[in-house]
């Protein structure tokens, strides 16, 4: 990764693509209850009761939220728990 | 049933009556059923595992490929966990009272929304008959499917009370 042999320009747009930060979806459901998706991602993000209300309405009313960014194995850990606890999530890259 | 706070601290506590958890018991079996048994195909699973990348098929069979076993795991734990414990003892008759730590009462939590899930689908499959035994059946599945939301809105309102 230190390298100072490898500067070309495809190098540097490959590295800058994987780094992209990715997202969270969490999208709506009929089926969950309000009050359990907020408390899920209280319980699971640590959100304050305030942010986690915000984004569980923003899911009901929007028909999804992102509710994590970062780097894509992370962003499947939080989905692959997110579907744990029988929310609809799913992973994508975040493009602007 | 009864849902309240545990005298001791955090968690909750649950009495049920004899025929309530019974209920609880085979609708925990059939979870366990869907999850062990379910075709690949069928929609119910598809609720309960969703599809990760929905616009990359690569993506999504690798995600299926690393999640799925561990996710069916510990759905299915849920599921037995609830299962054995609402089972009833013939002879005891009466009530059943079950008391959860925090983190026993999640295990309930992810099993009621997963049986929802479940219910749900099959609700909407059964929909498309009309004749009178599907409708009973149907009748059944969202008589279930109310009151499983009812068992854990009632939970959550012990584990997590808004007016704090």
């Amino acid at each position: 990764m230190t390298s100072t042999l490898e500067q070309l320009d495809t190098d540097t747009t490959t590295r800058v693509a994987s780094e992209e930060p990715w997202r969270t979806v969490v999208w709506d459901d009929p089926v969950n209850l309000m009050t359990y998706v907020s408390y899920v991602f209280r319980s699971y993000f640590g959100y304050p009761r305030e942010e986690a209300e915000r984004l569980m309405l923003k899911v009901h009313t929007e028909g999804r939220a992102v509710v994590a960014t970062g780097n894509r194995e992370a962003m499947e850990r939080h989905v692959e728990a997110m579907h744990g606890y029988g929310l609809q999530a799913t992973v994508s890259r975040a493009d602007g | 049933m009864i849902v309240a706070g545990r005298s001791g601290g955090e968690g909750v506590r649950l009495v049920l009556e004899a025929e309530e958890a019974m209920l609880l018991s085979e609708l925990a079996d059939q979870v366990d059923s869907v999850l062990l048994l379910g075709e690949a195909d069928d929609p119910a699973l598809g609720r309960l595992l969703p599809n990760a990348y929905p616009d990359d098929q690569a993506s999504s069979r690798e995600f299926a490929r690393y999640t799925r076993d561990n996710l069916v795991d510990g759905k299915r734990q849920a599921a037995q966990r609830v299962r054995d414990a609402t089972a009833v003892d013939e002879n005891a008759g009466g009530v059943v009272q079950i008391e959860l730590d925090q983190s026993e009462a999640w295990g309930w939590l992810t099993f009621l929304t997963d049986l929802r899930l479940i219910l749900a689908e099959r609700v909407g499959i059964v929909e498309e008959g009309d004749d009178d035994a599907s409708e009973t059946r149907d009748d059944y599945l969202r008589a279930a499917y109310e009151w499983a939301g009812f068992v854990q809105g009632s939970m959550l309102e012990v584990l997590d009370p808004t007016d704090s």
